[in-house]
Formats: C-alpha cells, sequence, structure tokens
C-alpha cells in the first residue's frame, strides 16, 4: 500500500476542495486526446475530434472526461486504500475497456498540469510531488487487475 | 517533422523564456529532484546540498541549452551532437529519465503561464522536448 504522510493529504485535498471538477475534467481528457493523439483510438464513436478546439467543445469529451475526474475524487477519499477502491474500475478497463495501463499514467501526468496552470505559483514542487505520486499510485491500481 | 504551427508555439513561448534561463532552469530542476528523487544521483555535485547559486548557474545551461535547440529546430542532430556525445559517453543518463525531466518543464511552464498555456502550446513543447531527448539519447548504443 503506498502511504501518505499528513502533508501530502493536506496538499492534495486542498487544492482538490477548489477545483471545478466537472471543467477540469473535460479538460484534462481533452487535452490527453491533443496532446498524444493516438489516445483517440479509445473515442471512436466520439464524434468530432479533428482539432484541438474540436476536441475541448466535444460535449461527450467534456462527460467522459466528469466521469472520469469524479471517479479520482473517490481515490483522494479512499487514499489508504486504492488497490481496493479501483479493483473493479481495474477488471473493467482491461476485460471490457482494453485501455493500456501507459494510458493510466499520460492522463495523471495531464492532470498535474492542468492544476498548475490552475494554481500558478501555489502548485510548489512539493505539492507537485504530492500529486504526481497520487497520479502515479492511481494509475498502479488501474493496472493491478489486469491478467 | 514539426508544423509550422507548433513551431510557432515553440518560439511564442520561448520568447518568454529567453533571459531567464537560469531562474526557470533552477526551478525545473528543483522540482525535478524533489518529484522524483531517484533523479539525484546524476548530480551528486548538485542535489546534495542543493545551493541555490548552483542550481542557477547549472540550470542556466541546461536551459541555453533547450535555447539552442528551440534556434535549430530544424537540424536538432547537428546543434545537439556535442551534447549527445556528451550524455552517451559520460553523462549516461537512462533514457527513462528524460519523460521525468519533461513533465517538470510542463509543469513550470503551465505554473508560469497558467491559463496562457493553451493545449497548442503543450501539445508542441511535449513533441519538440521529446525530440530533443531522441536525439541526446540516440548515440548510446
Amino acid at each position: 500500500m503506498v502511504h501518505f504522510t499528513a502533508e501530502e493529504k493536506v496538499a492534495i485535498t486542498s487544492l482538490w476542495s477548489k477545483m471545478n471538477v466537472e471543467e477540469a475534467g473535460g479538460e484534462a481528457l481533452g487535452r490527453l486526446l491533443v496532446v498524444y493523439p493516438w489516445t483517440q483510438r479509445f473515442f471512436d464513436n466520439f464524434g468530432n475530434l479533428s482539432s484541438p478546439s474540436a476536441i475541448l467543445g466535444n460535449p461527450k469529451v467534456k462527460a467522459h472526461g466528469k466521469k472520469v475526474l469524479t471517479s479520482f475524487g473517490d481515490a483522494i477519499k479512499n487514499m489508504d486504500n486504492l488497490k481496493t477502491t479501483f479493483a473493479k474500475l481495474s477488471e473493467l478497463h482491461c476485460d471490457k475497456l482494453h485501455v493500456d495501463p501507459e494510458n493510466f499514467r499520460l492522463l495523471g501526468n495531464v492532470m498535474v498540469i492542468i492544476l498548475a496552470t490552475h494554481f500558478g505559483k501555489e502548485f510548489t514542487p512539493e505539492v507537485q510531488a504530492a500529486w504526481q505520486k497520487l497520479v502515479s499510485a492511481v494509475a498502479i491500481a488501474l493496472g493491478h487487475k489486469y491478467h | 517533422m514539426l508544423s509550422a504551427q507548433e513551431r510557432a508555439q515553440i518560439t511564442q513561448v520561448w520568447d518568454l523564456i529567453a533571459g531567464h534561463e537560469a531562474q526557470f532552469g533552477a526551478e525545473l530542476l528543483l522540482r525535478l529532484f524533489t518529484v522524483y528523487p531517484s533523479t539525484k544521483g546524476y548530480f551528486p555535485h548538485l542535489s546534495a546540498c542543493q545551493d541555490a547559486a548552483q542550481l542557477l548557474s547549472h540550470g542556466q545551461r541546461m536551459l541555453a541549452a533547450v535555447g539552442a535547440a528551440v534556434q535549430h529546430m530544424d537540424n536538432l542532430r547537428a546543434a545537439l551532437s556535442p551534447l549527445a556525445d556528451l550524455h552517451a559517453l559520460v553523462l549516461r543518463v537512462d533514457p527513462a529519465n528524460f519523460p521525468l525531466l519533461i513533465q517538470c518543464f510542463q509543469v513550470v511552464l503551465a505554473s508560469h503561464l497558467q491559463d496562457e498555456f493553451t493545449v497548442e502550446m503543450q501539445a508542441a513543447w511535449d513533441k519538440f522536448l521529446t525530440g530533443v531527448a531522441v536525439v541526446l539519447t540516440e548515440k548510446y548504443r
């Protein structure tokens, strides 16, 4: 189990409480699809993904991004128990969705960059470290049930 | 392999960094060491005391090299050849570390530019820096 210190938990929860999860979710997924275009392979039925503005404005991207980030909120409530929290989602991503776990790492890194744009100087190296630790642990938890 | 728009994004962002290479470079190294402590092993002289002056000095050197890469975007191999030799023969930084540095670089840009760090800038710089990393590790074997 990954252990988060009290300081790391504060760094994570205090920023999370200030975030607009719905908007940030759409932005995170949208940026993933633009910066790493091969990730679009999972979203053939999402409609217009032909340009950055099309992707970021796409309602299906926004809706799915919101779903993903809301689920991330569960991670934050269960930081000491990520593997159990994400067991079912891990099975889903392996058995039904066939998503390469590398994509979880890419999305996590994009989320960190978005946090940096929102919080600026407040996103210190220590705060970044706490968040990179969290996104990395979530990625591992989501890959844990793969077989 | 960079489009005209990508080149424009790269030079636009570089214009904001130019003149402040030391400051950006020092922050980059500080983030790298804080977020990815295993990278400190490659900078024994720097990471032990994390003296501000040394971080600024080394940061300046690293960002100056990025600036050279920006100047020669169309011919990275020639422009970065001496640095590629250095990394292959002397430094031998495991290639897995370059994505870590690139992530920290993006975070530095994002935290300074905030809302102005558009998705197009992020995409162009990710692609550009990845290309630089490829050139720097190309002579490893």
